[in-house]
């Protein structure tokens, strides 16, 4: 069993995540045009890299960020949200 | 045209098309040869789990795809007891059955499901993309509209539905087709 280390709740079993994929920026619906919307709402990054993305851990209903490499499924670090202010 | 299943993200980028795909690993398993009794593909979709008994007698069971993008092959414990328990619920004497071999593939997976079939924003540059599960099912008859948009230059009626901007007009298919698939 693969182990998460949710900043909030320490190590637990991979199955008690749910992932919500990656990180995207948040463009105003207002002033975006339909093409963008679209590619916002279809597409996401899909690299072999390390990508930034959000985690859930499920019995406490808690959002966080994770780096994983998509290649090696290493998880590089977690991290809470309030952290993305500083990024 | 661009028909490289796990590869075709990739190799979409190369002529400077952006698929909207995300690629996730689906793996799956096969038991020790039996003498043929399963003559038909068994799915649940609750169990994620589906069996086929291949001409050689092994059960192939396969499931849905990986709950997270990846792009390693590396089969898991956790595939590997899923899976399993899946079969046994749905064929109890299966439970004494050895299992032979476990792997993994790379799928790319879209927003709806659905393949992209069709044109690209390029000229002359066609697209068989985004089969997820369920490509190896469905490639003989697909391919056989691919065949006829290439030899025409006109996407075949058949496969207008699944041109790639869909998404930028937000006609996303209900088509489902993926047995046992995560959706």
């Amino acid at each position: 069993m693969k182990i998460l280390t949710c900043p909030m709740n320490g190590p637990r079993n991979i199955n008690e995540f749910q992932n919500f994929g990656p990180l995207k920026a948040n463009p105003d619906p207002d002033a975006t045009s339909d093409q963008d919307w679209a590619r916002h709402l279809f597409r996401a990054d899909n690299s072999r890299g390390t990508l930034v993305e959000w985690w859930r851990h499920v019995p406490s209903n808690y959002f966080f960020l994770a780096e994983r490499n998509a290649t090696t499924n290493e998880v590089i670090r977690t991290f809470d949200p309030s952290e993305l202010e500083q990024m | 045209m661009i028909a490289v299943g796990g590869m075709n993200y990739d190799k979409a980028m190369k002529a400077g098309v952006e698929l909207p795909i995300r690629c996730y690993p689906l793996q799956a398993m096969v038991t020790q040869p039996l003498k043929p009794w399963l003559h038909t593909l068994v799915s649940s979709v609750s169990l994620h789990t589906n069996l086929v008994q291949s001409s050689r007698g092994e059960i192939v069971i396969g499931g849905g795809s990986d709950p997270y993008q990846l792009y390693s092959t590396r089969s898991t414990l956790d595939m590997k007891e899923h899976l399993a328990e899946g079969a046994v619920h749905l064929i109890p004497f299966l439970h004494g059955v050895r299992l032979l071999r476990q792997w993994a593939g790379t799928t790319d997976m879209t927003a709806d499901y659905s393949p992209i079939m069709g044109a690209s924003p390029l000229s002359n540059l066609w697209l068989d993309c985004g089969w997820g599960t369920w490509g190896f099912k469905a490639t003989p008859v697909a391919d056989k509209y691919m065949a006829q948009t290439i030899a025409n230059q006109k996407v075949a009626p058949i496969l207008e539905p699944f041109t790639m901007e869909r998404f930028a007009t937000f006609d996303l298919l209900n088509e489902m087709g993926a047995t046992a698939a995560s959706h």
